[in-house]
């Protein structure tokens, strides 16, 4: 094997824990959508951490090693499908860190009234069917699909 | 390097395969989070299974023959054997999986169950990451 080998072997690496950590975000808060009971909210939010520890790892290797083999290969730095995936590399990034703010309040949330009887709540309800916080965080996944269709379309390469 | 030199008919297969591929090892790796921290939440391991896992599973295995319908790859190198044994296998070794989460939703008072999900569970994945190794690097 060769170095782009081990180069492409490692971006996809990174690209199987971005999507792979996406769908696992989405079981665990569509699981959330499902449940009522806070202290069930609160266990697959922290699932849901997990995978979104996986997201960020795999989103430097992605763009770490992409990078790297941009130079190796050769390809132009200003070719659209470059450009266009580190734009929506960004994009994803902002939309799932400001998702995650909101996620962080709702499991805070979740976690006092846990502790406070276990009781569902219209407030805890409302927060975890918030249509803004829905929007970031499959938005932020749809961006992910975009990305991983740009590196296999590779338009104006 | 066959990526650099891909015909563009080969694009729409492939980008199925690898989102059905990545979508699956999602769906395993949800599937053992829960096998192993929450093995009380045994209806969202059956769910995660049969709604995300055997459909990626699907997707990745169908988009897989389509393309390599259209590769016509020469003889029969050990990194596609390995993609075929791991895709073919891995759908015995799910079907089990779906069925063994099946039953432990009907006996709840069993433990076996959602553990033999979380065994037969990670060993897909790691299987998957090799299977992933061969496909992006076709060592000889």
């Amino acid at each position: 094997m060769d170095r782009y080998d081990w180069l492409l072997f490692l971006h996809m690496t990174g690209a199987f824990l971005v999507v792979g950590g996406a769908v696992m975000a989405g079981v665990f808060n569509l699981a959330a959508l499902r449940s009522e009971r806070p202290s069930e909210i609160v266990l697959l939010f922290r699932f849901a951490r997990l995978a979104v520890g996986a997201i960020g790892v795999g989103m430097v290797l992605t763009l770490g090693f992409g990078l790297w083999l941009v130079h190796h290969v050769g390809y132009g730095w200003g070719q659209t499908w470059i450009v266009l995936a580190l734009v929506l590399w960004v994009l994803s990034n902002a939309l799932g860190g400001i998702g995650g703010k909101h996620e962080k309040q709702v499991r805070e949330l979740a976690e006092r009234l846990a502790a406070e009887g276990d009781v569902a709540s219209p407030q805890l309800s409302a927060r975890l069917r918030d249509p803004v916080w829905l929007t970031l965080s499959w938005g932020s996944g749809i961006v992910v699909i975009a990305i991983l269709a740009l590196m296999i379309w590779k338009p104006g390469a | 390097m066959l990526a650099l030199v891909r015909p563009d008919s080969w694009n729409f297969p492939l980008f199925l395969h690898v989102l059905g591929a990545t979508v699956l090892v999602g769906a395993i790796g949800a599937t053992v989070l829960i096998a192993v921290r929450a093995p009380a939440l045994r209806r969202l391991l059956v769910r995660t299974i049969g709604f995300l896992v055997l459909p990626a599973w699907l997707l990745m295995r169908v988009a897989g023959q389509w393309i390599d319908s259209r590769e016509d790859i020469p003889g029969d190198p050990a990194w596609l054997g390995v993609g075929f044994l791991v895709g073919d296998a891995g759908l015995v070794l799910l079907v089990i999986t779906a069925l063994i989460a099946w039953w432990g939703v009907r006996r709840p008072e069993r433990r076996w169950p959602v553990r033999a999900v979380a065994v037969i569970s990670g060993l897909y994945l790691i299987a998957l990451f090799v299977a992933m190794w061969a496909m992006t690097t076709k060592p000889d």
